[in-house]
């Protein structure tokens, strides 16, 4: 069986993957699906605890990646409904052009 | 039994190479697509994990509802053809030793951690599955569908056109 090791490591260099993108990425759909990728990473590591760590009620781990599921769906819809608006408001969506309260 | 760690190396360098591609590709479209990909073997990774029913909901979620999402957001939108730079960020170069830093220590120290894991695969069938999230969690699992309906409403009214002033 592979070992809980690899599942973890493959879970942090999918994470990383997605904050790097986060950051160097302009496009704001691009960000936001970012954010997805980081999120399915982290689902990994909560699966691969839930399979591999002895708990007094198996499978608590997977119940928690349903309400992640629920909440990135969520997140996702409002995120491209705000991409949306925004893009409707102001012709672009890059991040660099998006300052008007000067952050 | 005895499984061969051959299909998690398979399955987890698809993945790596999918979100990799999905951040270097300059259309957005193709980078949607490899998202896709990407989405679709980490089901595998939760069938290789035992959780078959959270696969089943990935296929469900990501790799339907949430890119059909991220496809009709990029095809609503234009988005301008050009250089390196108008795609990505000028702090790239400089958050990139950051972030790969970062990954590597997180890395190592997660992967060589010793965890008292037990040798044999403990997520439960699908029936224990569905008798969790139905019974034990029913109440937050209720309370999440009133959290999409109220963020569905939100969208909708984000989006919509104001056609009467």
């Amino acid at each position: 069986m592979t070992p809980l090791q690899h599942y973890l490591a493959l879970a942090t260099i999918l994470f990383f993957i997605g904050a790097w993108g986060m950051m160097a990425r302009r496009n704001i759909i691009m960000v936001i699906m970012c954010i997805e990728l980081m999120l399915n990473a982290v689902n990994i590591s909560l699966v691969a605890f839930s399979n591999y760590m002895p708990s007094p009620v198996p499978g608590r781990g997977e119940v928690f990646v349903f309400f992640v599921f629920g909440l990135s769906a969520a997140e996702a819809a409002v995120g491209l409904g705000i991409a949306i608006a925004l893009y409707r408001l102001r012709e672009r969506l890059s991040v660099d052009e998006l300052d008007g309260m000067k952050g | 039994m005895e499984f061969s760690p051959i299909p998690f190396y398979i399955v987890s360098a698809l993945v790596i190479i999918c979100a990799i591609a999905m951040i270097y590709f300059k259309e957005l479209i193709y980078s949607a697509l490899s998202m896709v990909a990407c989405f679709m073997a980490i089901a595998g990774i939760y069938i290789l994990l035992n959780a078959e029913l959270v696969a089943g909901a990935q296929v469900l979620i990501y790799v339907a509802a949430i890119s059909i999402l991220v496809i009709f957001a990029i095809m609503l939108t234009r988005h301008r053809k050009g250089d390196f730079w108008l795609f990505f960020h000028r702090q790239s170069v400089v958050t990139l030793p950051f972030v790969v830093v970062a990954g590597i220590v997180l890395t190592v120290v997660l992967a060589t951690a010793a965890y008292d894991s037990s040798e044999e695969a403990l997520n439960p069938p699908d029936e224990e599955m569905a008798r969790l999230l139905f019974q034990d969690y029913s109440f937050p699992f209720e309370v999440l569908s009133l959290v999409l309906l109220v963020a569905i409403m939100g969208a909708i009214l984000l989006a919509m056109r104001e056609r009467r002033r």
